[in-house]
This record gives C-alpha cells, sequence and structure tokens, in this order.
C-alpha cells in the first residue's frame, strides 16, 4: 500500500472518495428522486446486466450476438410459467430454475454458432434471436401474444418487493455484483485467455487455451446475465409478453455495449444509460419539435446511432475515464518461500533434447521437407538458415506442432511430439515466439508475459469470477514478473503491450515463452525489422539464456545476427539440409554461397 | 540517354520501422537495371514507394515528371507498370481474362489487339490455355502470365519483384532469358531480386541493398565479382572466404 501524500496514494483516495460518493447517491436516490426517476433507473440496471455480458462476449471475446434478448426472455418466462402455475415454489428458486435452463439452451446453441466464422456468427444469432421470440409468442402455455400476467412478488428475507422503489436496491445489488465478478474475471488467468481470443486465437492456443471451450463459456455466461435480468424484469413488472425479447431489443442491447464502450465492464453501465436517456428524450421531445405524433424517434435514433460509432469507435466510456483517476495498477510482490510455480527439470548440458528424424512434409505434390534430420542438443543455440522457400518456415511449424508430419518422426527428450497438437506441445516444454508479434495490444506488459504461464494454473471461470483465484494469481504474476525483469523490461511492467517498440515487443514475446518454463525455445525471426541496436540486445539476451541452461532453435534471415550468436548451423535449401557446421564453416562452404547469391 | 526513373534520397516507415533509409537509384530508358539483396533488405517497399502504394519521404522523378503527388493511377497511365512479388493474379478468372484485364489503362485504345497477339506470340504456353483459370497454372506459368498481363498496358518502364521467387531453377532460367528479350523490344525494366547470380547476369546495372540501405553499386559485370555482395548474403566473414564466381 502506497503512503499517503505520494501520487499512488493520493490516486487511490481520490478513487475512493468517488467510489463512496457513487455508492451514496445509489442509496440516496430511490427514497428522494420522483418515481418516473425510479422507473427510469430500475430499467438501466436491467439493461446494464444484459449489456455487461455483452461487453464480455462481443467487445473482449469478439463474439457478435444480436440475439441476447432471447435469453432475457428465456428467464423471465421461465419464473412466470412457473410462479403463476406452481405458485408454491419460491421465486428464488426459479432463478435457479431459468439459470440452468438458459445454460443448457446456450450451450447448445454456443456449441453449433461459435463454430462459425466471419459474417455468419451475426446471422445466426440473429437467426435464433427471432426463433426464440417465435417461440415465446406461439406457445399457449406461455400465454401466446398475450403473454402471461398475475407473476408472484419476490420475497426478499421476508420483505415483499412490491414497490418500485425497493426493487431498486435489489436490481442495482445485483448489477453491481456481476459488475464486481465480471471485472474480476477479465483480471485473472481465464480473463487473460479471454482477452487473447479477438486478435491472437492461434497464439493462445500455442500456451494451453482450449478456444473453443473458453468461447463456449463466455457465451453461457453472458446469457446467464441476460437471464438474470429476465428474472428481475418479471418481478417487476410482474407481467411478461414477447415483445421485449425480439430481435429489435437485441439489437439494442449490443448498440448499448458499443457505444458504452465495449472494451471495459463500465461500458455497459454507461451505454444502457445513454441509450435508454436518449430514447426517453426523444420520444418527448419530438412530437413538440415536429408538431406532430408519430414514431420520429426510431429514425432519430438510428441516425444518432450512426453519428455515435463514427466519432466514438471505442465508445463513450474511454472518454469518460480519462476525466477519472485511472487505477493504480496492483504492485507485484514476491510470492513466500516454497509456493512459487513449479519448476520443470532442466536437462543436462549437452544431451540430445530434440532429434528431427527424416522429417518430411507434403503439401499435395508440393515436398517443402524433404527427409530431413538434423539433432539439438541442450544448452546449444541452433540457427535454421536457408535461402527462400528452401521450407525453413515449414520446419519450425512441424516442430511446434502448428503442421503434421507427413512422414518420419520428431523426438523431444526421446518421446515423438510429431502429432501432437500445438498446446500439448507446448505443454512438453517448447516455447515459441511468432514471427509476426502476437501480443494482445491492450493488455499490459505483465498479464501478456503472465499468459505463458497459463498451463501452469488452473483457476477456472467461476473461481476467478468470484475471486478465490488469489493466491495462484499473485503467484502466476510474480513468476511474469521474473521473466520480464530476466530479459530487462522491468521498467514497462504496466504498460500497455502495444506502445512499446517492435524490439521491445519482440522480447515481451520471449518472456512469454519463458513463462511457461520450457527447455526449448523456438525463435521465429526475432531479428526481423529490428534496428541494430535492438538486434544487439536481442543477441545479448539470448547468449545470457544460453549462460543459464536455455536451448534456442532460431529461424533467421539476418546472417550477421545468426553467425555471432549460434553454436551450429543447419542450411536448408529446397526442402532438403544442404550443410551443418559452425558458422565460420558454414560461411566459407561454396555450396552454400551458391545456394544463397542463387542458382542460375 | 534520359532517365526513366530517378530516384532520390528515398525514406519509407512502417510505423516505427524505418525500412527504407534515403536510397538513390536510377533508371536510363533501354537498360536492366536490378536491386539485389537479401530478404528483409526492403527491397519490395522500394518498390512499393516508386509506386505510390505506400506513403514514403524523398524525390521520385518519372519520365522526367516529379512524381511525390502523383496517384497510383496516374503513374501508370504515364507508362509504369509492377510485376508484385506474388504475381496477385485474378485465379478465379481465365488466362485471356487476366491478360485483358492488363491493358485496362489502355481500353480506348485500337491498338490493343496487336499487343494482345504480341504477348501471346512470346508466350505459347499462355495461348494454349487461354481458357484454363489462372489459379490452375504452374509456378512457371504464373509468372509468364503475370509478366503477360503487364506486357500488356505497353509499359516504359517495367518493375518486376523477385520474377525467380518460388521458381525451380530450370523455370528460373527460362523466365530470365525472356526478361532478356524484353530489353530488345524497348520496355526499361527494374528488376528486384533475391537470386543475384540470375539477376546480374541479365541486367545492365545493379545496386546491393541491405536493411534499407544501398551497401554497392556498380555495373552488372563488377558487382558480380565485388566480395561485397557475398557478404550481404552471408554474413562479414563471406567477404574474404569463398569467391562468389
Amino acid at each position: 500500500m502506497s503512503a499517503a501524500g505520494s501520487p499512488g496514494g493520493h490516486h487511490a483516495s481520490v478513487a475512493r472518495a468517488w467510489r463512496a460518493a457513487a455508492l451514496f447517491a445509489l442509496l440516496v436516490v430511490p427514497v428522494l428522486a420522483p418515481p418516473f426517476w425510479i422507473t427510469l433507473l430500475n430499467y438501466i440496471g436491467l439493461y446494464s446486466i444484459v449489456a455487461l455480458g455483452l461487453v464480455l462476449l462481443t467487445g473482449v471475446a469478439g463474439q457478435t450476438s444480436f440475439g441476447q434478448a432471447a435469453f432475457v426472455g428465456v428467464g423471465a418466462y421461465t419464473t412466470a410459467f412457473l410462479s403463476i402455475n406452481y405458485p408454491a415454489i419460491s421465486p428464488w428458486l426459479n432463478l435457479i430454475v431459468g439459470v440452468g435452463l438458459t445454460a443448457l439452451i446456450a450451450l447448445f446453441l454456443g456449441f453449433i454458432t461459435l463454430r462459425m466464422k466471419g459474417h455468419y456468427l451475426p446471422l445466426a444469432t440473429i437467426a435464433w434471436g427471432i426463433s426464440l421470440f417465435y417461440v415465446f409468442g406461439n406457445l399457449e402455455f406461455l400465454g401466446g401474444h398475450t403473454g402471461l400476467t398475475g407473476i408472484s412478488v419476490l420475497n426478499l428475507f421476508g420483505l415483499p418487493l412490491r414497490n418500485e422503489r425497493y426493487f431498486f436496491y435489489l436490481i442495482w445489488a445485483i448489477a453491481l455484483a456481476s459488475l464486481w465478478m465480471t471485472q474480476n474475471l477479465l483480471d485473472s488467468r481465464p480473463g487473460r485467455a479471454i482477452r487473447a481470443l479477438k486478435g491472437a486465437l492461434e497464439m493462445a492456443e500455442a500456451f494451453g487455451v482450449d478456444a473453443v471451450r473458453l468461447k463456449i463459456i463466455v457465451f453461457v455466461y453472458a446469457a446467464v446475465l441476460a437471464c438474470v435480468s429476465g428474472w428481475l424484469y418479471a418481478h417487476l413488472q410482474r407481467f411478461v409478453n414477447p415483445t421485449p425479447f425480439g430481435i429489435g431489443q437485441g439489437i439494442e442491447y449490443l448498440f448499448m455495449a458499443v457505444v458504452g464502450g465495449a472494451g471495459s465492464v463500465w461500458g455497459a453501465v454507461v451505454g444502457a444509460t445513454l441509450i435508454t436517456l436518449l430514447k426517453q428524450v426523444l420520444q418527448d421531445a419530438l412530437p413538440h419539435l415536429l408538431g406532430r405524433e408519430g414514431n420520429f424517434e426510431v429514425a432519430v435514433f438510428g441516425v444518432l446511432m450512426i453519428v455515435l460509432l463514427q466519432r466514438t469507435r471505442e465508445g463513450v466510456w474511454p472518454w469518460l475515464a480519462r476525466l477519472l483517476p485511472g487505477p493504480v495498477p496492483a504492485p507485484v510482490s514476491a510470492p513466500p518461500p516454497g509456493t512459487a510455480l513449479a519448476r520443470r527439470e532442466r536437462p543436462h548440458h549437452d544431451a540430445p533434447l530434440l532429434a528431427v528424424d527424416r522429417a518430411r512434409k507434403q503439401f499435395g505434390g508440393l515436398v517443402a521437407v524433404n527427409d530431413l534430420s538434423f539433432e539439438l542438443r541442450a544448452g546449444e543455440i541452433l540457427g535454421l538458415i536457408g535461402p527462400n522457400g528452401a521450407g525453413k518456415s515449414t520446419m519450425f511449424n512441424l516442430i511446434s506442432g502448428a503442421l503434421p508430419l507427413t512422414r518420419g518422426e520428431i523426438r523431444f527428450v526421446g518421446a515423438p511430439i510429431g502429432d501432437l497438437q500445438p498446446f500439448d506441445i507446448a505443454r512438453r516444454g517448447i516455447g515459441r515466439t511468432f514471427q509476426h508479434v502476437r501480443l494482445v495490444p491492450t493488455m499490459s506488459v505483465l498479464d501478456n508475459v503472465a499468459l505463458g504461464a497459463y498451463l501452469r494454473g488452473h483457476a477456472g471461470v467461476l473461481r476467478a469470477a468470484l475471486r478465490l483465484d488469489r493466491a495462484e494469481e499473485s503467484r502466476a504474476r510474480a513468476e511474469a514478473a521474473a521473466q520480464i525483469t530476466r530479459v530487462g523490461l522491468e521498467g514497462s511492467l504496466h504498460a500497455a503491450a502495444g506502445s512499446l517498440a517492435l524490439g521491445q515487443q519482440r522480447i515481451v514475446e520471449i518472456a512469454r515463452a519463458l513463462a511457461a518454463d520450457p527447455m526449448l525455445l523456438l525463435l521465429d525471426e526475432p531479428a526481423a525489422g529490428l534496428r541494430y541496436r535492438e538486434k544487439q540486445e536481442l543477441a545479448a539476451l539470448l547468449r545470457n539464456l544460453r549462460k543459464e541452461g536455455m536451448t534456442i532453435l532460431l529461424v533467421e534471415h539476418d546472417m550477421d545476427f545468426v553467425m555471432g550468436l549460434t553454436d551450429r548451423l543447419v542450411v536448408m535449401d529446397f526442402g532438403e539440409k544442404l550443410a551443418e557446421g559452425l558458422p565460420a564453416q558454414i560461411q566459407n562452404n561454396p555450396v552454400v554461397l551458391e545456394a544463397y547469391l542463387g542458382a542460375v | 540517354m534520359s532517365a526513366l526513373l530517378a530516384v532520390r534520397d528515398l525514406r519509407v516507415a512502417y510505423g516505427k520501422v524505418q525500412a527504407v533509409h534515403g536510397v538513390s537509384i536510377d533508371v536510363d530508358e533501354g537498360r536492366i537495371v536490378t536491386v539485389i539483396g537479401p530478404n528483409g533488405a526492403g527491397k519490395t517497399t522500394l518498390l512499393g514507394a516508386i509506386m505510390g502504394l505506400l506513403p514514403s519521404r524523398g524525390d521520385v522523378e518519372l519520365f522526367g515528371v516529379p512524381a511525390q503527388r502523383m496517384p497510383v493511377e496516374q503513374r501508370v497511365e504515364s507508362g509504369l507498370c509492377l510485376v508484385p512479388e506474388r504475381r496477385e493474379l485474378f485465379g478465379a478468372m481465365s488466362v485471356g481474362d487476366n491478360i485483358e484485364l492488363g491493358a485496362f489503362p489502355r481500353r480506348r485504345d485500337r491498338s490493343v489487339r496487336a499487343t494482345r497477339d504480341e504477348v501471346y506470340q512470346r508466350f505459347p504456353r499462355l495461348a494454349e490455355r487461354r481458357s484454363q483459370l489462372a489459379a490452375t497454372l504452374s509456378g512457371g506459368e504464373r509468372q509468364m502470365l503475370a509478366l503477360g498481363r503487364a506486357l500488356m498496358g505497353k509499359p516504359r518502364l517495367l518493375m518486376l519483384d523477385e520474377p525467380s521467387l518460388g521458381l525451380a531453377p530450370l523455370i528460373v532460367r527460362e523466365i530470365f532469358s525472356i526478361i532478356a528479350t524484353l530489353k530488345a523490344s524497348g520496355v526499361s525494366i527494374l528488376l528486384v531480386e533475391q537470386n543475384a547470380r540470375a539477376a546480374l547476369q541479365v541486367a545492365d546495372y545493379g545496386y546491393v541493398l541491405e536493411t534499407g540501405e544501398v551497401v554497392a553499386e556498380g555495373t552488372s559485370a563488377l558487382l558480380s565479382v565485388d566480395p561485397r555482395v557475398a557478404a550481404t548474403y552471408l554474413g562479414q566473414a563471406a567477404a574474404s572466404g569463398a569467391s562468389p564466381a
């Protein structure tokens, strides 16, 4: 905790003052405000809960959904049906039934829909959004288009919530709890993985993330939030019909998330507030302005949406957030002795570590790698070089698991790895970087590196949301901080990864690979695009790692970089091994020179 | 001889990364000039900037006219043509259609027909496969189609980006002999290549590019025995080691 009087202390106390003021306002408003405002704020609360799910699903994980209103309907209709037909059952139990039913439907729909790519995904969400709406409207036992009335009153510890003012406290308590849980989730092990889903999915999978499973979990999470909102709505109104659960409302929920700021949980509240108030103002003001009755607010609303989305791509929240004191990043403390993440056993120096045994890769008739064999010994830096089109990248991808072998074997510490998926290879102890840097630019350097330790942790979505993962989380963050210090970037611990220079980003990628505690590091053109000084720093780092016992295989084009750094070289040309040996030998090998300068 | 292309102190950056650091080259009329260098030297970036596809600083004079403010379409209409590194053929269209599209800047010209006949005469294999989809062609045939398409625009200056990329040595020989004949028909060529030997055999003058800078230049005869060329490809020791000849 920073001392009062220091900038961090000042920040923290201003933030606390804001929070206290907001809490006070929330407690006092229902007592003082006129009923119209209470109703409005209740709806804003209900919408915020749904929009929050969309912030996670669409804003962070990148899965666009227009169909959330349908899940609101499932929650509302479940409790409506049960409370009318089985009034003995407590409405709170209806909530549990509703959540269960929603989760099942979401699992089913998610399983089908989330495999779709591009524009098919949003279209599919529109499809089931409309379908569920018609289900609600056409089933007799759900009241058809007239709906169901006479929903029972909700009882909170014996207090009947008949009054909108009482409901205000319940709605906002649940809204704040949802915000708290979602914020916790984003700042955790699964949260880091979710944040990588949108722009760096392949990278996340290389570090052990089961992307398909995670997307479905996020989808169910968002659906459950919508369901809770629906349940609250049913007991607030004590009457449901299909209208609020149609595709129009589904689109509006998405607007709320996007306009509010789909990158932050507060965007949900801001968006819900803005859109609700806007509609209210338009409904009231337009007839006066235009001098006649009619639904013009729809047209004006549409135009305003377009303008807002053009002007504020990131939504309104980031703009507001600048006025508030920024969050102070939690300090990373060393874990108590003996509780740090388990390390792998190091292989003996010079022991054979990786054996490529007559590896062959064919793409139809094209032989990219032609029965190539070489060995890598522990503690050495091996360079894989060759002219363009030689097959170096293909060979690299065969080792990292991105491509399957056609024939031959690749053995790591004696065991074959040729058939394994990238995340299994990561688990065995092979870490890698990417030719084009794959960091999550909006995440801090610390969080990006911590993603590398994904397989060394266990916390799931539920534990993370309820903040039960703090011990494991502090270990992971300590490990990440240790690796960041090891590579010399401790000054940028909390900086957004996207703000670093390319050379530093490359080094962050190496730190991330180190966080997985690998025995072998695969580096894919690490020097590409770097300036001279950055290359020297990178080479110094790699030499240090070698001194510490790390084994490194690098594919590279920059000969000056390679010659001064590697212990041995393997030269490829047309998919075959052209030469193998010490750098000095390779440089003076006329066959190699001929291959590089070109055949005529 | 007049300079068709005069580039002075060209600088191109991708965000924070400076890819080309002040390169100056000249291409005179009726000549083949080559820019050789290893992967990542900035050769493709250089061509992109000359074509107007990338923002750059410095001076580019095209056919005697300063071109910095000229949009790409205008540069093409004045007689500049680029065959990109990845050919960028219209795979779902036939060979014939690809060829036709090459004449787009001259579509109102009557002499397009004569040009088309010339192209098919130069590349009989393309004539055979006129109705075949471009995506089904072999590597060498694709390169021929890309060249043929470029020639349909009757360019004064043709820029070729690594024509040998991905081709077997035998096919490279074929393509380069075609490039040599192009010079005879009055097309000046700026040839960017990784295959230094093939390029220097067909060119008159050459520049050696390494990490965005020209580190050597001269007639192709001189460059082909210059040890600095080997050094850019294999590091410093190669300069004192084996001879490239």
